[in-house]
């Protein structure tokens, strides 16, 4: 019986071996590119054919995860909310300033005169399978910016965290 | 081994073996919306939910694959037992720390969402399956070497 047990436990591991390095060979440049930090959510495919007729790559908003947004907000970054000004206005990661994608023509020019290009800016908006954080991401290096990077997690993700937030549900 | 426990035995077995096979195609189907589910369970560092996402859905596809073939049927429920546990013990989490996600356990890119409450009593119900599959296949082998002798 417990030659029995012992053969089933190793053929299960066998069968995880098989179905995991199946499924690595089939995402292995999906995972290499996530443990790299290349990995960008929802990647707008306007973008992919600039970068082909450009024959260049573009530069791509760097993915940061919640305590690295952390830190950089101490060490002087800004923080940028990519939503409407509803949803800003209801709620906000605290000491983040509102860049609607929808308006981003109106309020692209007072924001630079603002912002300097250099300073590091992280874009957020509702989480994850939101693109608008990567595509104001994407405007903002058009525009100049230096270090843009992409808070994948968003606004869901601070606030479950028990973090700063503010705005009118708070 | 009855007709009934027989019966009740392919019955369970290609129950979970659908369950599986499903819960695996639909996810290989869009590995990135996958690594978005399990990110939001804010339990794995950022690439390591891209890890789980390139892989799991096949480990979950190949022993939905082998129930439903009848082929190697214990140490497929032992790892979908694994799989349902661990599954248990992260959603746990997820109503402890209050978090309001969708499990992801099944399409990633569909918009049905189905909370941690929810998917808890659902895996609650799988384990009852698996355990089930597991007693009735040792009934139904038992019965085999009693013939033989």
């Amino acid at each position: 019986m417990t030659d029995d047990l012992k053969r089933i436990f190793l053929e299960a591991c066998v069968l995880i071996a098989f179905g995991a390095l199946f499924g690595l060979t089939m995402n292995h440049q999906l995972v290499l590119d996530a443990f790299a930090g290349r990995l960008v959510p929802q990647r707008p495919a306007v973008n992919a054919e600039q970068e082909l007729q450009q024959d260049v790559p573009m530069a791509l908003p760097m993915p940061v995860l919640l305590d690295e947004v952390q830190q950089l907000m101490t060490d002087g970054g800004l923080l940028v909310d990519a939503r409407s000004p509803e949803l800003f206005a209801a709620g906000h990661i605290e000491g983040a300033v509102s860049l609607p994608l929808a308006d981003i023509d109106d309020v692209l020019p007072d924001f630079i005169a603002r912002t300097d290009k250099d300073r590091v800016v992280v874009t957020y908006c509702s989480g994850f399978g939101c693109p608008d954080s990567f595509d104001l991401g994407m405007r903002l290096i058009e525009e100049g910016y230096s270090d843009v990077r992409v808070f994948e997690g968003g606004y869901p993700e601070w606030r479950d965290a028990g973090l700063a937030v503010a705005g009118e549900d708070q | 081994m009855n007709r009934f426990q027989w019966f009740l035995y392919h019955l369970v077995r290609l129950s979970l073996a659908l369950v599986f096979v499903y819960a695996g195609a639909v996810k290989i189907q869009d590995v990135v919306a996958f690594a978005g589910h399990v990110a939001a369970y804010q339990i794995l560092p950022y690439a390591m939910n891209y890890l789980v996402a390139a892989t799991l859905p096949y480990v979950e596809f190949l022993t939905g694959v082998l129930l439903l073939l009848n082929v190697r049927v214990r140490p497929a429920l032992v790892v979908i037992g694994g799989m349902t546990l661990i599954f248990m013990v992260a959603l746990v989490s997820v109503l402890l720390r209050g978090l309001d996600i969708d499990c992801g356990c099944f399409d990633p890119a569909g918009g049905q969402d189905v909370s941690a409450g929810m998917a808890l009593l659902r895996d609650v119900g799988l384990m009852v399956l698996v355990v089930l599959t597991w007693w009735l296949r040792s009934v139904l082998m038992a019965g085999s070497a009693k013939r033989e002798t």
